[in-house]
């Protein structure tokens, strides 16, 4: 992605709100006011909160079964009982999608932390210490990069096989080359200043460095694109959804909802409506955030 | 200069290499046998064992790879498992259709978001920012497949206006495919292009420009766009791999006949040579066009210089 | 002002370039979109031919393609009937190892080439040649098929079989038994081993395809047979989505479409700009049962699996999952097949089912069900309806679970007894040609897989000997009787639960007639005419 490049107000006007924020009383974090008070972020915010009250409040409220079928409710418009109506095997479309909101979101942190985790080490490691490590990475990355990433993915779930778990494999596996190659270039810029090479020739155990050094270094710009790469992995889940390779149904995800729903586009088209406008929604909030925190983060600002 | 290109040329079939591979792999692991897929339902055990021989995959695993990549070094894609053609030709009768979704969505990306970044850029913190920036988000936020089965609801469905699926009305049926597979881009490139701008006119040059009395409409396209330019072009060059990618939804969801289409029938039919052919197409073109964004980068960028 | 020159002149430039794309490549300009004179008929179906090779045919909706362009010596009509078409009248010896069929004399292929016995000959040495690519002889080939040809005269074919096989002259029917000129092989771009254009005898002549996209014909001028086409063009459009389908027929972009989505099916008969037609077939559809299974051992029961098909409710499902697109199977196939017999009924009776296990010990077991989406009509939905019945007498079922359809028949429909993952599949079962040779193939312990595709490990050795009987029969009333009586063993054993026979929906707009249904889910555009 793009280097981080501040858009919001000019420096002086910035530090002059935020002393006035953090004089408020108890210490705040800049990066945290700054967050907070990002539109774009507080926005975002706003939305997954709302995400996640939902699915949490919703089940409690409406006691629909989203799984268990009653053929003879099928098709029903919105109404006071079923507020987005039933699907095609009578289940209540609102339950489901609110039920939906929790594997979208598990999918989505689950495969960001499969990129992070074997990423973040990966770029670590490639970028630091280089030599033939450096270029066998960076060939396998190359060869993960030569699909695009929806291709990729459908490719290893056609392998894997379908389901939940597999779809979270195969796009974590999409999501990892994003990250080494962020890591790996914060890695190169840590490796030539000053002081690192001097701890080198100390005989500092390289170690020390990448964790202390390296990692803290390219936390700002791995948290950035964690954020934008939940977007795009909840994007490509339920993409696999839509074509039937990705979570199976009767689970209430919204891609498989939604390519369930083709058939039933001119009778019912809220059922198309409904699911694509929640995945909409979470990639919106996600793409946000990172949005604020690019800014907040902006090493410039600091 | 050429020495660049030729390292870039010799590093990319390692890796071509490697992509042959791992399709190859990954379909033989699939579940499903071709062969008992394709004979149907009716089919003796001995037809199938016929079929198997036909499509080489009663030949040991090794054989069938060492096959695989000596017809690949003649340039021979091999025979699709499904309609007995030359996968080359299969390829080549759908890509037009795909080339034409493609570049129409890049054209139209490119134009409207370069545009769109730029106002947003010159008129900063206004409405018209605002409405940009919002727009764009939305773009990049929105599901492909939605947004097509959406813009079928409305347009081909309510109003009637535009046709459902195919390709057989010229212009009519392509624009909204079009727009679906588009409006990503578009809102990247915008995004882009905004944030790359703003960055440029930050800049000192810029200013001195701008002091020298040069009019503000020629500080922007001659001096900020053009240095904006370049990572403007970085992502324009990404942007055709996705969309490559999003071509495969926005195939099937409006029935458009090009190659994302061949590649989903082809894995559901267990069409092995298809299916390693069009990824391996894709690859190609891939890497081909992450070249010449780099040599477009140098042109644009006298600063820059490849050995 | 220089600027908003540049700006204007990158804009035109930009317009040109968008149109460029506009005009490029692929539009089709053809007649098809709204202009129907009795000059084309458009018809919208599914799925894209993998080929056109009479030889390799496997679906039947390649199949009505190329019985368009070339046509069998013996056909059916929509009753199931055998009637002459290229040959006039057939034989069977009476030792029942061979067949003599007496051709058509006069029939020339399109190409101008003779129709006759060679050309015959050649035919089905092609089909069971191992060269020919994908060649699907089916039961004309393998260990009990033709053994060889000959071409006795112009006018006169004997097939010499490897065993008394009754019924021949009905395996016949099937489209990879149909004739092309032996000349067109080898005229590009066919190839000996792969027809993409059939040359044929029949009413239409192979135009033009575009891959994925649509198959074009136009009316063969110098038809030998009475009946005329009434189209000069037909175009097979292919159009994935029922939904789209169904766009097409109501906005007139198609005159004939294939299976709509199954929910619209009522509203679509409320229409008066469209006509719904659903046609006859022979497609049972089951849940199979795995009568050898070892995970849960109860299913080896008769009586539990009779329960379980007094548990469900057949007519509720085909009321509204299949919204009246089906009836309830009354025997273990359809009734369209010759050697059909009404078995019994399994009425609904959950009480009756509850008793049924528990008296069997089985109340509240554990059961794996899995079905295909989107391969059968409305069959996830029917099996979401099934796992519902089966909860409510008590038993815990697990799913339906569902995988795309190569990866289900590698997984649960082609795999050995020892091999088995599930409990229950749905599955459809389609003969070819209505014989109940085809359809008790699913009882046939000899097609238990690997060697065939009987999926329940059903094996009954009084019930293989009465098909067996049966398939070498030569007496038609006897082998009828011998059917019959296997198919009421079966029934009482139960290795189905038995749903019922689909059938097969297919949408004309209200301007044109003549379009039928064939009981093997072909449907026949041939002779339609505008209105």
């Amino acid at each position: 992605m793009s280097t981080p490049v501040s858009v919001t107000a000019d420096a002086p006007a910035e530090q002059a709100r935020l002393l006035e924020l953090t004089s408020a009383g108890r210490p705040q974090s800049r990066v945290w006011v700054r967050l907070r008070t990002h539109p774009s972020a507080l926005v975002g915010m706003v939305i997954l909160a709302l995400y996640v009250f939902l699915s949490a409040v919703g089940p409690l409220l409406l006691r629909y079964d989203p799984v268990h079928q009653n053929l003879a409710d099928a098709f029903l418009p919105s109404s006071l009982t079923h507020p987005l109506g039933t699907d095609d095997l009578g289940r209540d479309e609102l339950i489901r999608i609110l039920y939906g909101t929790r594997y979208t979101l598990v999918l989505g942190f689950a495969a960001v932390a499969i990129g992070v985790g074997i990423g973040l080490p990966l770029g670590a490691v490639s970028g630091y210490f280089g030599g033939w490590l450096d270029l066998l990475a960076q060939r396998v990355m190359d060869i993960l990069l030569a699909f695009p990433n929806i291709l990729l993915a459908l490719a290893l779930v056609a392998t894997l096989g379908v389901g939940l778990q597999n779809v979270i494999i195969s796009v974590g596996i999409t999501s990892i080359p994003v990250f080494v190659r962020l890591v790996r270039a914060s890695a190169l810029s840590v490796r030539e200043l000053p002081y690192v090479e001097a701890g080198r020739a100390l005989g500092v155990p390289s170690i020390v460095v990448l964790l202390r050094h390296v990692v803290p270094n390219s936390l700002a710009p791995v948290i950035v694109q964690a954020s934008l790469q939940l977007g795009a992995a909840i994007l490509i889940a339920a993409g696999l959804g839509f074509l039937g390779l990705g979570v199976q149904a009767p689970t209430p995800e919204w891609g498989t909802m939604l390519g369930a729903s083709r058939n039933y586009i001119f009778s019912d088209p809220n059922l198309a409506t409904f699911p694509g406008l929640a995945i909409f929604g979470a990639v919106l909030a996600f793409n946000l955030l990172g949005d604020g925190l690019r800014d907040a983060l902006d090493p410039r600002l600091k | 200069m050429l020495t660049y290109v030729i390292r870039r040329l010799l590093v990319a079939i390692p890796t071509l290499l490697g992509v042959a591979t791992v399709v190859f792999s990954l379909l033989r692991l699939l579940p499903g046998d071709p062969a008992n897929l394709i004979a149907g339902p009716q089919a003796t055990p001995e037809s199938i064992a016929i079929i198997r021989h036909q499509l080489g995959l009663d030949l040991p695993l090794w054989q069938q790879y060492l096959a695989f990549l000596g017809r690949l070094l003649h340039g021979d894609l091999g025979i699709s498992s499904r309609t007995g053609q030359p996968v080359l030709q299969e390829i080549a009768v759908r890509a037009p259709y795909t080339a034409e979704l493609a570049l129409c969505s890049l054209v139209l990306a490119v134009v409207v978001g370069i545009a769109a970044g730029v106002v947003a850029a010159t008129r900063r913190n206004t409405g018209a920012d605002l409405g940009i920036s919002s727009s764009a988000v939305f773009g990049v936020s929105m599901p492909v497949y939605w947004l097509g089965l959406m813009l079928i609801v409305v347009f081909a469905v309510r109003l009637r206006v535009l046709p459902a699926a195919g390709n057989d009305e010229g212009v009519a049926s392509l624009v909204l495919p079009t727009i679906t597979l588009a409006l990503f881009s578009m809102g990247l490139v915008a995004r882009q292009t905004r944030s790359a701008m703003l960055e440029v006119l930050g800049q000192d040059f810029v200013r001195t420009a701008r002091a020298k009395g040069a009019g503000r409409r020629s500080v922007l396209i001659r001096h900020a766009l053009r240095n904006a330019l370049l990572p403007i072009v970085t992502t324009i060059g990404l942007q055709f791999g996705t969309l490559l990618g999003g071509a495969v939804i926005t195939e099937s969801v409006f029935a458009w006949p090009g190659m994302g289409r061949l590649l989903l029938d082809s894995i559901s039919a267990r069409d092995y040579p298809v299916v390693q052919g069009v990824v391996l197409m894709l690859a190609v073109a891939f890497i081909a066009i992450n070249l010449l964004t780099d040599l477009v980068y140098a042109y644009v960028d006298p600063r820059i210089r490849y050995s | 002002m220089r600027l908003r020159q540049r700006v204007i002149t990158l804009l035109m430039l930009s317009g040109l370039a968008l149109a460029a794309c506009g005009t490029g490549g692929s539009g089709q300009q053809s007649t098809t979109s709204g202009t129907k004179h009795g000059d084309t008929m458009t018809v919208a179906i599914g799925i894209d031919p993998d080929t056109l090779d009479p030889a390799a045919q496997t679906t039947t909706t390649a199949a009505q393609i190329v019985d368009m362009m070339a046509e069998t010596l013996v056909t059916m009509d929509s009753n199931g009937k055998l009637q002459p078409l290229l040959a006039t009248t057939w034989q069977q010896a009476s030792d029942g190892m061979s067949w003599t069929f007496t051709l058509r004399s006069g029939v020339k292929f399109t190409d101008g080439t003779p129709f006759n016995a060679a050309a015959v000959k050649f035919n089905f040495d092609r089909l069971l040649s191992p060269t020919t690519f994908k060649s699907q002889p089916g039961v004309l080939g393998g260990k009990t098929g033709i053994d060889h040809v000959v071409a006795v005269d112009d006018t006169h074919v004997q097939f010499f079989l490897k065993s008394q096989f009754s019924p021949f002259a009905a395996a016949l029917t099937q489209t990879n038994s149909a004739i092309i000129s032996p000349a067109s092989v080898n005229v590009a771009p066919n190839k000996p081993e792969v027809i993409t254009q059939p040359v044929g005898t029949g009413p239409y002549v192979f135009k033009e395809r575009v891959a994925s996209d649509h198959i074009t014909m136009t009316a063969n001028k110098n038809y030998w047979g009475t009946k005329k086409a009434n189209f000069d063009t037909q175009v097979y459009k292919i159009v994935p989505e029922a939904a789209s389908r169904e766009a097409l027929v109501k906005s007139g972009g198609a005159d004939v479409v294939v299976a709509p989505p199954a929910n619209d099916i009522p509203a679509l008969q409320n229409d008066p700009s469209v006509h719904v037609i659903l046609g006859p077939s022979d497609r049972t559809i089951q849940i199979v049962i795995n009568t050898q299974d070892s995970t849960q051992p109860l299913l080896q029961k008769p009586e539990v699996r009779q329960a379980l098909n007094y548990a469900i409710d057949k007519n509720a499902i085909i009321k509204t999952v299949m919204f009246g697109a089906a009836t309830p199977l009354s025997g273990p196939m359809a009734n369209s097949v010759f050697g059909y017999c009404q078995t019994g009924n399994y009425n609904y009776d959950p009480n009756k089912a509850k008793s049924m296990l528990q008296a069997a010990g089985a109340s509240g077991m554990s059961v794996k069900l899995v079905s295909p989406t989107g391969r059968y009509v409305q069959d996830i939905q029917v099996a979401n309806a099934v796992a519902g019945y089966l909860r409510d007498v008590g038993l815990k079922v697990d799913g339906p679970g569902t995988v795309d359809w190569p990866t289900y028949v590698a997984t649960y429909a082609s795999v050995p007894p020892a091999l088995a993952k599930t409990d229950l599949h749905l599955l459809g079962w389609a003969p070819a040609y209505l014989d109940a040779s085809q359809s008790l193939q699913q009882f046939y312990s000899t097609q238990i897989p690997p060697a065939g595709l009987e999926s329940s490990y059903y094996k009954n050795p009084q019930v293989d000997a009465l098909i067996a009987k049966g398939n070498s029969g030569t007496d038609q009333n006897q082998r009828a009787q011998d059917y019959c009586n296997a198919a009421k063993m079966v029934w009482s054993d139960a290795p189905w639960i038995f749903l019922y026979n689909q059938k097969y929906p297919f949408v004309t707009t209200s301007k044109v007639t003549g379009v039928t249904g064939l009981p093997n889910e072909k449907f026949v555009t041939t002779w339609a005419s505008p209105k």
